[in-house]
């Protein structure tokens, strides 16, 4: 199992290393809304909500501060 | 008397520079002193239908940059609870009487009607605070703590993160990890699970304060494909251990051939429930895995966010998500945001609408709908405008609607004809106000 | 100019941004070459070596001395570009060697623009009289040069020349630049305050890294010409944004000349600043 992590991540890094950009090309992907959590508030009440109310949770980072609702 | 207005320095200066240059200045200074502080706030209001759960709450997000990429985040939300919810008991056509969670009154229900407690009232405070620093040139660590206390609850938690950047910071390999303690303190003491829902003010199968401890670890990575798309896949692992059981919940007692609710005979002069319920029990742990996948995509000037999610448990659910949200530019400084959201997940192993009278227990059972077969679909659209300042102001509503149904295996009797899933339907409404200092 | 300088442009069109940096470089070291005091044969060359006798100027060397002039009198003498020669009794590299009171006396004699002669184009300097137009000299050339990028391009374009700032254009992608004001006694790594320029001039006046330190007291490399000695209680430093550079160093320099009074005297301008003790 442990050397099937080390290969996949070995792998995504190989295969990652030619895609992308230069560093000059990163006018878009600096823009706020390019960011992967756009809003941080608004994320977090909603996976609470989703917490409250769904059997998964999580996924983005993790599942956030607990609470007595699931 | 000097009718002349005595020139400052600066018009002296003005002038003296327009003749040295030789043009004059045509588009003045504009400068603008990045905010030390950055505030988040949100209102929110959260309604169900049926006099169900509806919750207020003010959250407050803070957000200190120090100027070499250092960031302390402290974070407040404060939520009102109120309103109804299922307890788990089977519907059926003549009233049912209940204890109270507290185990100090009788509530009675009527007919036809999923069984709903509405003794329910809570206030919930949730702080967090988190710091984030650079580690050398391509590394990132931080860390963080989180406390959020409910009457009848209390959470504590730690957490950890570390990221590294290789390709140019084209990819980025990040690992977390977060440990939460959780302490539950009902009232009058958690019921043992299994145990029959007794009279009124029989406190005998009530224990004390339980808690769980809950382990949460992140692999993930992200990265940048072009100058318009970035993209991130995490795994997710936790593991829940401890008192996993809701306390509120019970599971109906059933005829095995009518499927209705088995009577219970009452104590003389005593108030009671009118039917065998039984506290509901959920294993002691629980081991999850989520594969996450997101993608941002720029289409000139408009931006799609497109997620997915799927996660396997060992209590036998599946679910999947899939969430889109579309950012378009609506003038300089405003946006609208339409967002999609579906959900489906399939039934715990030991969800039971009901349990058969006479039948052997299983190991574990519970009614909770929220452990039970359904999907669910969110359509919700955003404001949002800047102000002069840099400020912005944005606006959401939000529409959720849960939808369940229950595996015919898992119906007995006249079960069939019923409603016994709780359907869910929500109205999510939010205003926020963001500002720097 | 003495310090690094360098043009960030918002373009991904290598062709274009080697031509505008061509000529930015290009008038940088033109104005170099023409105002710098340490190479010969220059106009400040020969007027430092004219012994006395009158110096015809050309046009910008004119209006150079015209613009140094007003600047001396707005600033009641304070600021000085015959004031040079203190640096024969000031070495300012940290270290507490004080000059002699009386050896600072005799380089006074030498200084005061009210002793030159100065009608436009003629320049007549006492001989062992020296001009510097070093503090005038680095943000003149930064509007120069933004002059000739608002001629080329509408492109967003920052100018740097060690500190002395100008940004030209709000361009459609970025909400302008972001620039940081170093803190004292860091060494350039760490900023104390950023500062989002949109467009406009921002240049900065601080003691940096030259000054001399002695019984605890820290002695500015700012001297005041009418006395010979440090300016007394300026500030660490003074950051302030003009609407062009020029404008913005010399309100930095004249505030630092103003010593305990640069806050005040900021306050009454009517122009955005920071100032740091």
């Amino acid at each position: 199992m442990r050397k099937l992590i080390i290969i996949i991540g070995a792998l995504i890094l190989t295969g990652c290393s030619s895609m992308g950009v230069e560093p000059w090309e990163r006018d878009v992907l600096a823009k706020e809304e390019m960011q992967l959590i756009v809003d941080p508030l608004e994320v977090a009440i909603d996976e609470h909500i989703y917490f409250s109310k769904e059997a998964s949770s999580g996924g983005r980072g993790f599942g956030g501060g607990g609470c007595g609702c699931n | 008397m000097d009718s002349k207005i005595q020139k400052t320095a600066a018009a002296k200066l003005a002038t003296a520079t327009c003749a040295l240059l030789g043009t004059a200045v045509t588009v003045p200074v504009h400068a603008q002193e990045e905010p030390e502080w950055e505030f988040d706030t949100a209102l929110l209001y959260y309604g169900e239908s049926d006099d169900r759960v509806q919750d207020i709450s003010l959250n407050v997000l803070a957000v200190r940059n120090y100027v070499d990429d250092r960031i302390l985040s402290l974070s407040l939300g404060v939520d009102s609870l109120t309103g109804a919810t299922p307890i788990g008991a089977m519907p059926f056509n003549g009233p049912q009487t209940f204890t109270s969670p507290s185990g100090l009154q009788v509530l009675t229900r009527p007919a036809n009607e999923i069984p709903l407690d509405d003794t329910f009232l809570d206030t919930r405070v949730a702080l967090s605070a988190n710091w984030q620093q650079p580690v050398g040139r391509l590394n990132v660590v931080s860390a963080g703590l989180s406390l959020s206390k409910e009457y009848d609850y209390l959470h504590l938690g730690a957490n950890f993160k570390v990221s590294r950047d290789f390709n140019q910071r084209n990819t980025t390999v990040s690992f977390g990890l977060a440990f939460a303690s959780d302490e539950l303190d009902p009232q009058n003491g958690a019921p043992i699970p299994f145990s029959s829902m007794p009279d009124m003010n029989d406190l005998s199968n009530r224990t004390g304060t339980k808690s769980k401890d809950v382990l949460d670890v992140v692999l993930g990575v992200t990265q940048v494909i072009n100058r318009n798309l970035l993209v991130q896949l995490n795994y997710s692992f936790s593991s829940a251990d401890g008192y996993l059981n809701d306390p509120y919940k019970i599971v109906s007692i059933v005829d095995p051939i009518s499927g209705d609710p088995v009577v219970r005979p009452p104590t003389p002069g005593i108030d009671g429930p009118s039917h065998e319920y039984l506290f509901e029990s959920r294993p002691g742990d629980h081991t999850k895995h989520s594969f996450f996948g997101q993608a941002k995509y720029y289409m000139g000037g408009k931006v799609l966010d497109a997620s997915y999610r799927y996660m396997t448990d060992d209590w036998d659910i599946d679910s999947h998500t899939l969430d889109l949200r579309y950012r378009w530019p609506t003038g300089d400084s405003s946006y609208l945001e339409p967002h999609v959201r579906y959900y489906t997940q399939t039934h715990a192993d030991f969800y039971r609408t009901s349990l058969a009278n006479g039948s052997p227990l299983p190991a574990n059972a519970s009614a909770d709908y929220r452990l039970g077969e359904f999907d669910a679909i969110t359509f919700g659209l955003k404001y949002g405008w800047k102000t002069e300042s840099g400020n912005e102001w944005n606006a959401r509503l939000e529409m959720y609607s849960a939808d369940g149904s229950v595996p015919g295996n898992l119906l007995i009797g006249n079960q069939a004809g019923r409603e016994i899933y709780p359907d869910l339907d929500a109205i999510i409404f939010q205003v926020g106000y963001r500002f720097g200092r | 100019m003495g310090s690094p300088c360098e043009l960030l442009l918002e373009s991904g069109d290598r062709s274009v941004a080697r031509k505008l940096i061509q000529a930015v470089a290009d008038e940088a070291w033109r104005i170099e070459d023409k105002f710098s005091r340490y190479l010969p044969e220059n106009i400040i060359d020969r007027i430092n070596c004219s012994n006395g006798e009158p110096v015809e100027t050309d046009e910008e060397t004119a209006s150079l001395l015209d613009f140094a002039a007003t600047l001396t009198e707005l600033s009641d003498g304070r600021f000085d570009i015959t004031s040079g020669v203190l640096r024969e009794a000031w070495k300012f590299d940290g270290n507490d060697k004080l000059p002699d009171a009386t050896a600072v006396s005799a380089i006074l004699e030498r200084v005061g623009w009210n002793k030159v002669d100065w009608s436009r184009p003629r320049l007549t300097l006492q001989p062992e009289m020296q001009i510097d137009l070093g503090g005038i000299g680095k943000e003149y050339a930064v509007d120069k040069a933004a002059g000739l990028l608002l001629e080329r391009t509408d492109i967003s374009c920052l100018i740097n020349f060690g500190g002395d700032i100008f940004a030209t254009g709000i361009s459609t992608n970025t909400d302008g630049w972001q620039v940081g004001i170093e803190a004292p006694d860091s060494d350039g790594r760490i900023a104390t305050k950023v500062i989002r320029l949109m467009n406009g001039g921002l240049a900065t006046s601080g003691d940096a890294r030259r000054f001399l330190l002695k019984d605890g007291v820290r002695y500015g490399h700012i001297l005041n010409p009418t006395t010979g000695w440090p300016v007394t209680d300026a500030p660490r430093s003074v950051t302030v944004a003009a609407d062009t550079c020029t404008q913005a160093g010399m309100l930095a320099t004249l505030a630092m000349l103003k010593g305990a009074d640069a806050e005040s005297f900021l306050d009454q301008q009517d122009i955005q600043f920071w100032c740091y003790r």
